[in-house]
């Protein structure tokens, strides 16, 4: 009896000792549980809708399963999503070339009212794309009517270069500068001093700047709506305007899952290439 | 190879001075330190000779040639910086062969450069790592590796051993110096660490406040300082300050007499001072002896005072003397720092004539 009151004593004999037994109950267990049930709730919600999309989409006439929905969407809408795929390549073509020498002055050179520009260069970031649109109306009415795709791609890299320069110029800050300096002492000119060392070890912040450009100009309708060109749908105009004439039908649904469908595999490769490897750890400075 | 001058270089920011009026010539291979407190403009210098900086005056010289505008790309200088600063995305042998590449040189030259770089620095073998996978050693190792490669005119270092554990740091600086006699580069190197620059220096530069203080080797900066400043800032020193008194006999080589601490201390010859100067004498703590009061032991110098404490280090122990209200400080090793541990009281400092350093208050240049 005197053996079992302490267990202590217990531990010396064959048995294991009774502290090693987590209680069923523990507050550390009863926490993990509800961080669990919070976090399945949490993606419920948000992936629900797109859920209830998908679902919509693969619907046939009379209710049926129909895969022939996507079919349709390549070969109709077709023409709209190559449409979206150019203004969002040329959108990116011009916000890296604004980007890349605007975030190396900004970062490499001191000048007056450096960080005044900065902010007033984000400032398309909290101006509504209705308002960019109705500016960029009066600009090219003003000035000369644009019919080309090139108006277009205009207003999107104006709405959207600050999404871009932020984060490259946070990998230009980040990188220390002895490694350009490092470069010229061992004979490169500043652009090759640019070209071999600075645009790789920024890398990361130019392809996260690129990722969220592309998934903005992609989807973006409102802007587009008011400048594109005659005869030039993109993918998601094409979705508003379907909906506003024909209501909503199941091969609608399915151009807006495809839509979706580019912006996550556009993430997908993001991580895939940046996000498990840590270019940063590698500075030693 | 190349001999650089730098004449009456200066650098301002604003209104502060960071070098003001340097001049220095140093020969064909030779090794110079420039040696100083953090602050005291020896690396600013340095990136001026590099081009990293544009001085505010004056000209800097390879050879004949004026580099003073010239950017560095177009200086032919190898300069290792306190960071191995390796390019992180290149391999090591991408990065020995980097500046060989940018010059446009093919490829084939430029893999047997960087193979022989390699085995020269001791890393043949770890050409396809890259720098994360090497350690700090071996990355700075590196570092010069990719600087000898493109055959610079002048090896500039930049404090490269800091950011290395001591042990490290003795076995490079003996490597970088092997490899600067084995290539027969001139070489300039800054740092604040006085033991390294002993060490592998031919003549080292001891800076203070954007200027030069003294220009010499290892024992004419520390037997012979010129100014109070070289006197304190190299080793440790009992600075006793005073009035020369008149000649200790008669010619030119004969030693001055010093008042100080209500003694005549016979001191060192020396030019330059005059009867009735102000003066510093400079005597080392280690050539001090501590003898028996009453005792002369053939000491010319002969000062009592009062043993504050001792304080053992190791190799030698550290005593601290009162003389006439001056903290004088001496250093004993062998038995003898056993014995002064467990003792007090009153003792007699000896010191001979010759280690008695005098010098001037206000340096001549001012």
């Amino acid at each position: 009896m005197t053996a079992t009151a302490d267990p202590r004593a217990q531990g010396t004999t064959a048995s294991p000792p009774e502290e090693s037994r987590a209680p069923l109950l523990s507050s550390r267990r009863v926490t993990a549980a509800l961080s669990h049930v919070y976090i399945w709730a949490c993606l419920l919600v948000f992936v629900a809708p797109f859920l209830a999309l998908l679902g919509y989409s693969l619907t046939g006439p009379g209710g049926t399963y129909a895969v022939a929905n996507f079919q349709y969407v390549l070969g109709s809408f077709g023409d709209n999503l190559v449409s979206s795929f150019q203004v969002a390549a040329l959108t990116l073509i011009v916000d890296l070339a604004v980007c890349l020498p605007a975030a190396y002055a900004l970062v490499r050179f001191t000048f007056r009212g450096r960080r005044l520009i900065f902010s007033i260069l984000s400032l398309p970031l909290y101006v509504p794309g209705a308002v960019i649109g109705l500016s960029l109306i009066l600009t090219y009415n003003f000035t000369y009517h644009i019919s080309s795709i090139w108006g277009l791609v205009l207003a999107m890299a104006v709405g959207t270069f600050p999404l871009m320069l932020t984060p490259i110029v946070v990998a230009m800050k980040d990188l220390p500068l002895v490694f350009e300096e490092a470069a010229e002492c061992l004979g490169a000119s500043r652009w090759q001093a640019y070209r071999r060392i600075v645009l790789p070890l920024i890398g990361p912040g130019i392809s996260a700047g690129l990722l969220l450009a592309f998934i903005i100009v992609f989807n973006e309708y409102l802007v587009t709506l008011f400048v594109h060109p005659p005869g030039l749908v993109t993918a998601p105009l094409r979705v508003f305007n379907l909906i506003r004439t024909a209501g909503l039908a199941p091969t609608t649904a399915a151009l807006a899952v495809s839509l979706q469908l580019v912006s996550f595999v556009a993430v997908l490769i993001f991580f895939r290439l940046f996000g498990s490897r840590n270019l940063k750890g590698t500075y030693f400075v | 190879m190349a001999t650089v001058h730098l004449r009456s270089v200066s650098k301002l920011y604003g209104q502060t001075v960071a070098v003001d009026d340097f001049s220095l010539d140093v020969a064909d291979g030779e090794f110079v330190t420039l040696l100083g407190p953090s602050g005291c403009g020896k690396t600013t210098t340095l990136r001026m000779l590099a081009g990293l900086i544009e001085p505010s005056g004056g000209r800097i010289l390879f050879d004949d040639q004026d580099v003073t505008w010239l950017p560095p790309r177009k200086r032919n200088i190898g300069f290792v910086f306190q960071t191995p600063a390796l390019f992180p995305h290149l391999s090591v042998a991408d990065n020995i062969a980097f500046g060989l590449s940018v010059k446009g040189q093919k490829k084939p030259a430029i893999a047997s450069k960087v193979e022989e770089m390699l085995a020269m620095v001791g890393l043949t073998g770890y050409g396809a790592r890259l720098p994360g996978q090497l350690s700090g050693g071996q990355q700075q190792r590196v570092a010069l590796a990719r600087v000898l490669a493109t055959d610079p005119r002048v090896l500039l270092f930049d404090e490269p051993l800091s950011a290395l554990d001591k042990n490290l740091r003795d076995t490079l600086k003996y490597s970088i110096l092997d490899l600067q006699r084995r290539t027969g580069k001139t070489a300039i190197y800054v740092t604040h660490d006085q033991s390294e620059a002993f060490a592998i220096s031919d003549r080292i530069v001891v800076m203070n406040n954007g200027h030069i203080e003294q220009v010499g080797t290892q024992t004419d900066i520390y037997l012979q300082p010129e100014t109070p400043y070289v006197a304190e800032f190299i080793g440790a020193n009992n600075g006793l300050r005073g009035t020369i008194a008149g000649r200790d006999g008669d010619g030119d080589d004969a030693g001055w007499l010093i008042e100080a601490l209500g003694h005549t201390i016979r001191g060192a010859a020396r030019p330059g001072l005059a009867i009735g100067q102000e003066v510093v004498a400079y005597v080392r703590p280690e050539d001090i002896e501590i003898v028996e009061v009453g005792d002369g032991a053939g000491y010319a110098n002969l000062l009592d005072g009062t043993i504050d404490r001792v304080i053992f280090e190791g190799a030698t122990a550290q005593v601290r003397v009162d003389v006439g209200g001056r903290e004088m400080r001496v250093d004993v090793s062998g038995n003898e720092r056993l014995t002064l541990m467990r003792r007090d009281g009153t003792v007699r400092l000896g010191f001979h004539p010759v280690t008695v350093i005098p010098v001037s208050e206000v340096p001549e240049a001012s």
